[in-house]
Protein backbone atom coordinates (compact mmCIF):
# COMPACT_ATOMS: atom_id res chain seq x y z
CA UNK A 1 0.00 0.00 0.00
CA UNK A 2 1.62 3.21 -1.19
CA UNK A 3 -0.41 5.80 0.64
CA UNK A 4 1.25 9.21 0.87
CA UNK A 5 -0.76 12.11 2.24
CA UNK A 6 -0.26 15.52 0.68
CA UNK A 7 0.69 18.69 2.58
CA UNK A 8 -2.92 19.79 3.04
CA UNK A 9 -3.83 16.44 4.58
CA UNK A 10 -0.83 16.57 6.92
CA UNK A 11 -1.80 20.07 8.04
CA UNK A 12 -5.42 18.97 8.60
CA UNK A 13 -4.08 15.98 10.59
CA UNK A 14 -1.93 18.32 12.69
CA UNK A 15 -5.00 20.34 13.66
CA UNK A 16 -7.26 17.29 14.05
CA UNK A 17 -9.60 18.26 11.25
CA UNK A 18 -9.47 14.99 9.33
CA UNK A 19 -12.20 12.38 9.08
CA UNK A 20 -11.70 9.38 11.38
CA UNK A 21 -10.70 7.05 8.55
CA UNK A 22 -8.17 9.50 7.11
CA UNK A 23 -6.87 10.19 10.61
CA UNK A 24 -6.03 6.49 11.08
CA UNK A 25 -4.44 6.26 7.63
CA UNK A 26 -2.16 9.21 8.29
CA UNK A 27 -1.23 7.90 11.76
CA UNK A 28 -0.22 4.56 10.21
CA UNK A 29 1.72 6.37 7.49
CA UNK A 30 3.60 8.41 10.09
CA UNK A 31 4.49 5.27 12.04
CA UNK A 32 6.06 3.87 8.90
CA UNK A 33 7.78 7.14 7.91
CA UNK A 34 9.90 8.56 10.76
CA UNK A 35 11.08 11.48 8.59
CA UNK A 36 7.53 12.67 8.00
CA UNK A 37 6.80 12.13 11.69
CA UNK A 38 9.78 14.27 12.58
CA UNK A 39 8.55 17.01 10.28
CA UNK A 40 5.17 16.92 11.96
CA UNK A 41 6.84 17.08 15.38
CA UNK A 42 8.73 20.18 14.27
CA UNK A 43 5.46 21.79 13.25
CA UNK A 44 3.98 20.86 16.61
CA UNK A 45 6.96 22.49 18.30
CA UNK A 46 6.48 25.63 16.19
CA UNK A 47 2.83 25.66 17.25
CA UNK A 48 3.73 25.23 20.88
CA UNK A 49 6.21 28.12 20.67
CA UNK A 50 3.66 30.37 18.96
CA UNK A 51 1.20 29.52 21.74
CA UNK A 52 3.37 31.64 24.06
CA UNK A 53 2.12 34.70 22.22
CA UNK A 54 -0.82 35.52 24.44
CA UNK A 55 -3.76 37.78 23.87
CA UNK A 56 -3.50 41.34 25.08
CA UNK A 57 -6.03 42.59 27.49
CA UNK A 58 -7.88 45.54 26.17
CA UNK A 59 -10.91 47.46 27.31
CA UNK A 60 -13.52 47.85 24.65
CA UNK A 61 -14.04 51.53 24.00
CA UNK A 62 -17.56 52.84 24.20
CA UNK A 63 -18.82 52.76 20.65
CA UNK A 64 -21.99 54.79 20.34
CA UNK A 65 -23.97 54.03 17.28
CA UNK A 66 -25.70 57.01 15.79
CA UNK A 67 -28.91 57.11 13.91
CA UNK A 68 -29.69 53.86 12.24
CA UNK A 69 -28.41 54.33 8.77
CA UNK A 70 -30.57 51.50 7.52
CA UNK A 71 -33.73 53.34 8.37
CA UNK A 72 -34.09 55.97 5.70
CA UNK A 73 -37.10 58.28 5.72
CA UNK A 74 -39.60 57.80 2.96
CA UNK A 75 -38.81 61.11 1.33
CA UNK A 76 -35.12 60.20 1.17
CA UNK A 77 -35.72 56.87 -0.53
CA UNK A 78 -34.47 56.74 -4.09
CA UNK A 79 -37.62 55.20 -5.53
CA UNK A 80 -39.75 57.85 -3.81
CA UNK A 81 -37.60 60.62 -5.28
CA UNK A 82 -37.69 59.05 -8.69
CA UNK A 83 -41.48 58.61 -8.71
CA UNK A 84 -41.90 62.18 -7.40
CA UNK A 85 -39.70 63.43 -10.23
CA UNK A 86 -41.70 61.48 -12.82
CA UNK A 87 -44.97 62.81 -11.38
CA UNK A 88 -43.66 66.38 -11.46
CA UNK A 89 -42.51 65.95 -15.06
CA UNK A 90 -45.92 64.58 -16.08
CA UNK A 91 -47.71 67.44 -14.33
CA UNK A 92 -45.45 69.95 -16.07
CA UNK A 93 -46.09 68.29 -19.39
CA UNK A 94 -49.87 68.30 -18.84
CA UNK A 95 -49.92 71.98 -17.85
CA UNK A 96 -47.74 72.91 -20.82
CA UNK A 97 -49.98 70.86 -23.14
CA UNK A 98 -53.07 72.57 -21.73
CA UNK A 99 -51.56 76.04 -22.19
CA UNK A 100 -50.31 75.32 -25.69
CA UNK A 101 -53.52 73.58 -26.72
CA UNK A 102 -51.77 70.37 -27.57
CA UNK A 103 -53.97 67.79 -29.18
CA UNK A 104 -53.12 64.35 -30.36
CA UNK A 105 -55.33 62.03 -32.34
CA UNK A 106 -54.92 58.62 -33.82
CA UNK A 107 -56.88 57.03 -36.57
CA UNK A 108 -55.98 53.95 -38.60
CA UNK A 109 -52.98 54.86 -40.71
CA UNK A 110 -52.32 58.29 -39.22
CA UNK A 111 -51.22 59.90 -35.95
CA UNK A 112 -51.66 63.65 -35.52
CA UNK A 113 -50.11 66.04 -33.00
CA UNK A 114 -51.20 69.63 -33.17
CA UNK A 115 -51.15 72.88 -31.24
CA UNK A 116 -53.99 75.35 -30.87
CA UNK A 117 -57.74 74.96 -31.49
CA UNK A 118 -58.66 72.41 -34.06
CA UNK A 119 -60.78 73.65 -36.98
CA UNK A 120 -64.03 71.85 -37.51
CA UNK A 121 -64.00 70.08 -40.81
CA UNK A 122 -66.75 71.21 -43.21
CA UNK A 123 -67.04 67.92 -44.92
CA UNK A 124 -69.01 65.28 -43.29
CA UNK A 125 -67.43 62.01 -42.82
CA UNK A 126 -68.26 59.72 -45.66
CA UNK A 127 -69.02 56.20 -44.77
CA UNK A 128 -66.67 53.64 -46.07
CA UNK A 129 -67.13 52.58 -49.75
CA UNK A 130 -66.37 49.28 -51.28
CA UNK A 131 -63.94 48.90 -54.13
CA UNK A 132 -66.68 48.08 -56.62
CA UNK A 133 -68.67 51.15 -55.63
CA UNK A 134 -65.62 53.30 -56.13
CA UNK A 135 -64.92 51.77 -59.55
CA UNK A 136 -68.56 52.32 -60.58
CA UNK A 137 -68.40 55.91 -59.43
CA UNK A 138 -65.23 56.45 -61.41
CA UNK A 139 -66.70 54.86 -64.54
CA UNK A 140 -69.92 56.91 -64.34
CA UNK A 141 -68.00 60.15 -63.83
CA UNK A 142 -65.72 59.27 -66.75
CA UNK A 143 -68.77 58.59 -68.99
CA UNK A 144 -70.39 61.89 -68.02
CA UNK A 145 -67.17 63.73 -68.75
CA UNK A 146 -66.85 62.03 -72.13
CA UNK A 147 -70.40 63.02 -73.11
CA UNK A 148 -69.86 66.60 -72.08
CA UNK A 149 -66.57 66.79 -73.96
CA UNK A 150 -68.13 65.28 -77.11
CA UNK A 151 -71.01 67.79 -77.14
CA UNK A 152 -68.68 70.71 -76.62
CA UNK A 153 -66.38 69.50 -79.40
CA UNK A 154 -69.35 69.19 -81.81
CA UNK A 155 -70.57 72.71 -81.01
CA UNK A 156 -67.09 74.14 -81.53
CA UNK A 157 -66.69 72.31 -84.80
CA UNK A 158 -69.99 73.66 -86.10
CA UNK A 159 -69.16 77.21 -85.16
CA UNK A 160 -65.74 76.89 -86.81
CA UNK A 161 -67.20 75.56 -90.03
CA UNK A 162 -69.71 78.43 -90.13
CA UNK A 163 -67.03 81.08 -89.61
CA UNK A 164 -64.79 79.54 -92.27
CA UNK A 165 -67.58 79.50 -94.82
CA UNK A 166 -68.47 83.10 -94.02
CA UNK A 167 -64.87 84.27 -94.48
CA UNK A 168 -64.51 82.42 -97.75
CA UNK A 169 -67.64 84.02 -99.11
CA UNK A 170 -66.59 87.59 -98.20
CA UNK A 171 -63.10 87.10 -99.69
CA UNK A 172 -64.47 85.81 -102.96
CA UNK A 173 -66.74 88.84 -103.19
CA UNK A 174 -63.82 91.24 -102.73
CA UNK A 175 -61.78 89.48 -105.35
CA UNK A 176 -64.58 89.68 -107.80
CA UNK A 177 -64.95 93.47 -107.29
CA UNK A 178 -61.26 94.00 -107.75
CA UNK A 179 -61.18 92.03 -110.95
CA UNK A 180 -64.12 94.01 -112.26
CA UNK A 181 -62.47 97.43 -111.61
CA UNK A 182 -59.19 96.42 -113.23
CA UNK A 183 -60.88 95.15 -116.33
CA UNK A 184 -62.95 98.36 -116.58
CA UNK A 185 -59.86 100.73 -116.94
CA UNK A 186 -59.39 102.08 -120.61
CA UNK A 187 -56.22 102.36 -122.80
CA UNK A 188 -56.42 106.17 -123.06
CA UNK A 189 -56.39 106.70 -119.41
CA UNK A 190 -53.17 104.70 -119.31
CA UNK A 191 -51.54 106.79 -122.00
CA UNK A 192 -52.47 110.10 -120.36
CA UNK A 193 -51.13 108.86 -117.12
CA UNK A 194 -47.78 107.91 -118.69
CA UNK A 195 -47.48 111.27 -120.56
CA UNK A 196 -48.17 113.25 -117.44
CA UNK A 197 -45.56 111.22 -115.72
CA UNK A 198 -42.92 112.01 -118.41
CA UNK A 199 -43.63 115.76 -118.38
CA UNK A 200 -43.32 115.85 -114.67
CA UNK A 201 -39.95 114.16 -114.86
CA UNK A 202 -38.66 116.59 -117.46
CA UNK A 203 -39.66 119.64 -115.46
CA UNK A 204 -37.97 118.22 -112.46
CA UNK A 205 -34.70 117.70 -114.37
CA UNK A 206 -34.70 121.28 -115.69
CA UNK A 207 -35.14 122.79 -112.27
CA UNK A 208 -32.37 120.65 -110.99
CA UNK A 209 -29.94 121.71 -113.74
CA UNK A 210 -30.70 125.39 -113.27
CA UNK A 211 -30.17 125.21 -109.61
CA UNK A 212 -26.92 123.34 -110.02
CA UNK A 213 -25.43 125.85 -112.60
CA UNK A 214 -26.15 128.87 -110.40
CA UNK A 215 -24.52 127.21 -107.43
CA UNK A 216 -21.42 126.37 -109.42
CA UNK A 217 -21.02 129.96 -110.58
CA UNK A 218 -21.28 131.35 -107.08
CA UNK A 219 -18.80 128.82 -105.85
CA UNK A 220 -16.15 129.69 -108.55
CA UNK A 221 -16.52 133.40 -107.84
CA UNK A 222 -15.96 132.99 -104.17
CA UNK A 223 -13.03 130.76 -104.93
CA UNK A 224 -11.37 133.41 -107.14
CA UNK A 225 -11.87 136.11 -104.55
CA UNK A 226 -10.32 134.00 -101.88
CA UNK A 227 -7.33 133.20 -104.10
CA UNK A 228 -6.67 136.88 -104.87
CA UNK A 229 -6.77 137.69 -101.16
CA UNK A 230 -4.28 134.98 -100.57
CA UNK A 231 -1.91 136.33 -103.19
CA UNK A 232 -2.01 139.86 -101.75
CA UNK A 233 -1.25 138.63 -98.33
CA UNK A 234 1.66 136.55 -99.54
CA UNK A 235 3.12 139.51 -101.43
CA UNK A 236 2.96 141.70 -98.35
CA UNK A 237 4.77 139.12 -96.31
CA UNK A 238 7.50 138.76 -98.94
CA UNK A 239 8.04 142.50 -99.07
CA UNK A 240 8.33 142.70 -95.32
CA UNK A 241 10.84 139.92 -95.36
CA UNK A 242 12.93 141.59 -98.08
CA UNK A 243 12.81 144.89 -96.24
CA UNK A 244 14.11 143.25 -93.10
CA UNK A 245 16.90 141.57 -94.97
CA UNK A 246 17.96 144.80 -96.67
CA UNK A 247 18.01 146.60 -93.33
CA UNK A 248 20.23 143.93 -91.91
CA UNK A 249 22.66 144.20 -94.87
CA UNK A 250 22.82 147.95 -94.36
CA UNK A 251 23.62 147.52 -90.72
CA UNK A 252 26.35 145.05 -91.52
CA UNK A 253 27.84 147.41 -94.07
CA UNK A 254 27.88 150.28 -91.62
CA UNK A 255 29.51 148.12 -89.00
CA UNK A 256 32.11 146.95 -91.52
CA UNK A 257 32.88 150.55 -92.42
CA UNK A 258 33.39 151.49 -88.84
CA UNK A 259 35.66 148.56 -88.22
CA UNK A 260 37.66 149.34 -91.30
CA UNK A 261 38.03 152.94 -90.18
CA UNK A 262 39.15 151.84 -86.80
CA UNK A 263 41.70 149.51 -88.29
CA UNK A 264 42.97 152.18 -90.64
CA UNK A 265 43.29 154.75 -87.87
CA UNK A 266 45.12 152.24 -85.73
CA UNK A 267 47.44 151.44 -88.62
CA UNK A 268 48.02 155.06 -89.21
CA UNK A 269 48.76 155.75 -85.61
CA UNK A 270 51.06 152.81 -85.47
CA UNK A 271 53.00 153.88 -88.49
CA UNK A 272 53.26 157.43 -87.24
CA UNK A 273 54.54 156.30 -83.89
CA UNK A 274 57.02 154.00 -85.53
CA UNK A 275 58.24 156.80 -87.66
CA UNK A 276 58.62 159.03 -84.66
CA UNK A 277 60.63 156.42 -82.87
CA UNK A 278 62.85 155.98 -85.85
CA UNK A 279 63.39 159.64 -86.02
CA UNK B 1 -7.58 27.32 23.55
CA UNK B 2 -9.05 27.79 27.01
CA UNK B 3 -12.64 28.84 26.81
CA UNK B 4 -13.63 31.57 29.21
CA UNK B 5 -17.15 32.69 30.10
CA UNK B 6 -17.18 35.40 27.45
CA UNK B 7 -15.98 32.84 24.88
CA UNK B 8 -18.90 30.58 25.75
CA UNK B 9 -21.30 33.51 25.52
CA UNK B 10 -19.80 34.42 22.15
CA UNK B 11 -20.35 30.94 20.81
CA UNK B 12 -23.99 31.00 21.84
CA UNK B 13 -24.95 34.53 20.94
CA UNK B 14 -27.52 33.68 18.27
CA UNK B 15 -30.24 35.58 20.09
CA UNK B 16 -28.06 38.66 20.36
CA UNK B 17 -27.19 38.47 16.66
CA UNK B 18 -30.82 38.14 15.61
CA UNK B 19 -31.77 41.11 17.82
CA UNK B 20 -28.87 43.13 16.41
CA UNK B 21 -30.01 42.29 12.86
CA UNK B 22 -33.39 43.75 13.71
CA UNK B 23 -31.72 47.04 14.70
CA UNK B 24 -31.52 46.56 18.48
CA UNK B 25 -28.67 48.90 19.43
CA UNK B 26 -28.35 47.39 22.88
CA UNK B 27 -27.74 43.98 21.33
CA UNK B 28 -25.24 45.51 18.92
CA UNK B 29 -23.43 47.10 21.87
CA UNK B 30 -23.33 43.73 23.62
CA UNK B 31 -21.83 42.13 20.51
CA UNK B 32 -19.14 44.81 20.46
CA UNK B 33 -18.31 44.12 24.09
CA UNK B 34 -18.14 40.40 23.42
CA UNK B 35 -16.09 40.49 20.22
CA UNK B 36 -13.88 43.52 20.72
CA UNK B 37 -11.06 41.63 22.41
CA UNK B 38 -10.94 39.02 19.67
CA UNK B 39 -11.01 41.51 16.83
CA UNK B 40 -8.49 43.76 18.56
CA UNK B 41 -6.06 40.86 19.17
CA UNK B 42 -6.45 39.64 15.60
CA UNK B 43 -5.68 43.15 14.33
CA UNK B 44 -2.84 43.64 16.81
CA UNK B 45 -1.13 40.40 15.77
CA UNK B 46 -1.61 41.41 12.17
CA UNK B 47 -0.15 44.93 12.64
CA UNK B 48 1.96 44.63 15.83
CA UNK B 49 0.64 48.13 16.47
CA UNK B 50 -1.85 49.13 19.17
CA UNK B 51 -3.24 52.25 17.48
CA UNK B 52 -3.73 50.58 14.13
CA UNK B 53 -5.36 47.61 15.84
CA UNK B 54 -7.76 49.89 17.74
CA UNK B 55 -8.54 51.76 14.52
CA UNK B 56 -9.20 48.56 12.60
CA UNK B 57 -11.37 47.16 15.41
CA UNK B 58 -13.40 50.35 15.58
CA UNK B 59 -13.95 50.38 11.81
CA UNK B 60 -14.89 46.70 11.93
CA UNK B 61 -17.65 47.32 14.46
CA UNK B 62 -18.93 50.42 12.68
CA UNK B 63 -19.16 48.34 9.52
CA UNK B 64 -20.87 45.57 11.49
CA UNK B 65 -23.46 48.07 12.76
CA UNK B 66 -24.15 49.30 9.23
CA UNK B 67 -24.36 45.93 7.54
CA UNK B 68 -25.62 43.46 10.11
CA UNK B 69 -29.17 43.86 8.81
CA UNK B 70 -27.98 42.24 5.55
CA UNK B 71 -26.43 39.19 7.30
CA UNK B 72 -28.37 36.22 5.94
CA UNK B 73 -27.37 33.45 8.34
CA UNK B 74 -26.72 34.13 12.03
CA UNK B 75 -24.61 30.96 12.21
CA UNK B 76 -22.05 32.59 9.92
CA UNK B 77 -21.67 35.68 12.07
CA UNK B 78 -18.13 34.79 13.16
CA UNK B 79 -16.69 34.32 9.68
CA UNK B 80 -18.66 37.36 8.48
CA UNK B 81 -17.17 39.51 11.26
CA UNK B 82 -13.65 38.27 10.54
CA UNK B 83 -14.16 39.03 6.86
CA UNK B 84 -14.90 42.63 7.81
CA UNK B 85 -11.92 42.69 10.15
CA UNK B 86 -9.56 41.34 7.46
CA UNK B 87 -10.78 43.92 4.98
CA UNK B 88 -10.34 46.74 7.51
CA UNK B 89 -6.82 45.50 8.35
CA UNK B 90 -5.88 45.34 4.67
CA UNK B 91 -7.24 48.84 4.14
CA UNK B 92 -5.30 50.21 7.11
CA UNK B 93 -2.14 48.48 5.94
CA UNK B 94 -2.56 49.98 2.49
CA UNK B 95 -2.97 53.43 4.01
CA UNK B 96 0.05 52.88 6.24
CA UNK B 97 2.18 51.84 3.27
CA UNK B 98 1.13 54.93 1.37
CA UNK B 99 1.74 57.27 4.33
CA UNK B 100 5.05 55.69 5.40
CA UNK B 101 5.02 57.44 8.76
CA UNK B 102 5.68 55.60 12.01
CA UNK B 103 5.38 57.00 15.51
CA UNK B 104 8.44 56.64 17.69
CA UNK B 105 6.37 55.18 20.50
CA UNK B 106 5.12 52.51 18.11
CA UNK B 107 8.61 51.17 17.40
CA UNK B 108 8.85 49.46 20.74
CA UNK B 109 5.41 49.35 22.34
CA UNK B 110 5.49 49.16 26.08
CA UNK B 111 8.39 51.47 26.76
CA UNK B 112 6.76 54.87 26.70
CA UNK B 113 5.05 56.07 29.85
CA UNK B 114 1.78 56.74 28.08
CA UNK B 115 1.89 53.37 26.35
CA UNK B 116 -1.13 51.15 26.52
CA UNK B 117 1.15 48.53 28.14
CA UNK B 118 0.73 50.34 31.43
CA UNK B 119 -3.02 49.85 31.15
CA UNK B 120 -2.57 46.10 31.35
CA UNK B 121 -3.79 44.74 34.67
CA UNK B 122 -3.30 41.01 34.18
CA UNK B 123 0.36 40.99 35.14
CA UNK B 124 0.04 42.99 38.32
CA UNK B 125 1.26 41.13 41.38
CA UNK B 126 3.35 38.68 39.36
CA UNK B 127 7.10 38.27 39.49
CA UNK B 128 8.55 41.30 37.69
CA UNK B 129 11.45 39.29 36.25
CA UNK B 130 9.05 36.71 34.86
CA UNK B 131 6.85 39.46 33.43
CA UNK B 132 9.87 41.00 31.73
CA UNK B 133 10.92 37.70 30.22
CA UNK B 134 7.39 37.00 29.05
CA UNK B 135 7.24 40.45 27.49
CA UNK B 136 10.50 39.90 25.70
CA UNK B 137 9.34 36.51 24.44
CA UNK B 138 6.03 37.98 23.27
CA UNK B 139 7.80 40.74 21.39
CA UNK B 140 10.17 38.19 19.86
CA UNK B 141 7.35 35.93 18.70
CA UNK B 142 5.36 38.87 17.39
CA UNK B 143 8.43 39.99 15.44
CA UNK B 144 8.69 36.47 13.99
CA UNK B 145 5.02 36.60 13.01
CA UNK B 146 5.55 39.92 11.27
CA UNK B 147 8.16 38.30 9.02
CA UNK B 148 5.48 36.19 7.36
CA UNK B 149 3.72 37.42 4.26
CA UNK B 150 0.35 39.07 4.78
CA UNK B 151 -1.55 36.09 3.37
CA UNK B 152 0.29 33.57 5.56
CA UNK B 153 0.00 35.84 8.62
CA UNK B 154 -3.78 36.15 8.21
CA UNK B 155 -4.20 32.37 8.05
CA UNK B 156 -1.77 31.61 10.91
CA UNK B 157 -3.44 34.14 13.22
CA UNK B 158 -6.94 32.91 12.42
CA UNK B 159 -5.95 29.29 12.93
CA UNK B 160 -3.54 29.52 15.86
CA UNK B 161 -5.04 32.34 17.89
CA UNK B 162 -8.64 32.75 16.79
CA UNK B 163 -9.34 29.03 16.57
CA UNK B 164 -11.23 29.09 13.29
CA UNK B 165 -11.73 25.90 11.34
CA UNK B 166 -10.08 25.69 7.90
CA UNK B 167 -13.58 25.80 6.38
CA UNK B 168 -14.35 29.03 8.26
CA UNK B 169 -11.04 30.62 7.25
CA UNK B 170 -11.75 29.72 3.61
CA UNK B 171 -15.19 31.29 3.95
CA UNK B 172 -13.75 34.39 5.61
CA UNK B 173 -11.05 34.97 3.00
CA UNK B 174 -13.26 33.76 0.13
CA UNK B 175 -10.68 31.22 -1.04
CA UNK B 176 -10.64 27.41 -1.23
CA UNK B 177 -9.96 25.25 1.79
CA UNK B 178 -6.92 23.69 0.14
CA UNK B 179 -5.47 27.17 -0.45
CA UNK B 180 -5.91 27.89 3.26
CA UNK B 181 -4.11 24.66 4.21
CA UNK B 182 -1.37 25.43 1.70
CA UNK B 183 -0.85 28.89 3.18
CA UNK B 184 -0.81 27.37 6.66
CA UNK B 185 1.78 24.81 5.58
CA UNK B 186 4.09 27.45 4.10
CA UNK B 187 3.47 29.69 7.12
CA UNK B 188 4.57 26.97 9.56
CA UNK B 189 7.59 26.13 7.42
CA UNK B 190 8.58 29.80 7.35
CA UNK B 191 8.17 30.14 11.11
CA UNK B 192 10.30 27.03 11.64
CA UNK B 193 13.10 28.55 9.58
CA UNK B 194 12.77 31.89 11.41
CA UNK B 195 13.02 30.11 14.77
CA UNK B 196 16.10 28.27 13.62
CA UNK B 197 17.66 31.52 12.45
CA UNK B 198 16.90 33.17 15.79
CA UNK B 199 18.05 30.08 17.72
CA UNK B 200 14.68 29.55 19.37
CA UNK B 201 14.75 25.99 20.67
CA UNK B 202 13.11 24.01 23.46
CA UNK B 203 16.04 24.84 25.70
CA UNK B 204 15.97 28.57 25.09
CA UNK B 205 12.22 28.66 25.52
CA UNK B 206 12.59 26.80 28.80
CA UNK B 207 15.21 29.34 29.87
CA UNK B 208 13.01 32.24 28.89
CA UNK B 209 10.13 30.85 30.91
Amino acid sequence: MNYKPDEATLIAYLYGELEEGDQIKVAEYLQKNPEERKRLEEWSFTKSVMAHLHDKEVIAPPIIFGEDSNHVPLWKENYFRMSLGIAASLLFFMVAARLLGLSASYSPGEFKIGFGMREKSATKEVPMLTEQQVSKMIQSSVAINNEALETSWQQERKSLEQSIQKNLHSNSLKLDQLMQTTSAASQEQVRSFVGQLQSDNLKLMKDYMQLSAKGQKEYVESLLVDFSKYLDEQRKQDLQFLQARVNKVEQNTDQFKQETEQILTSLITNTSTNNQRRN
Amino acid sequence: MVKTLPDVVMMHSDVLISQAREGDRHAQGKLVQLWHKRIYNFSYKFFYDHDLAMEAAQKTFISMHRNIAYLQDAARFRSWLYTIAVNCCREELRKRKSERSVSLSDLRPGEAEDSYMWERSGDRGENPERVLRQTELTDLLQACLMQLSEEQREVVIMKEYEGLKFREIAETLNISENTVKSRMYYGLEALKRIFERRRITKETIGYEL
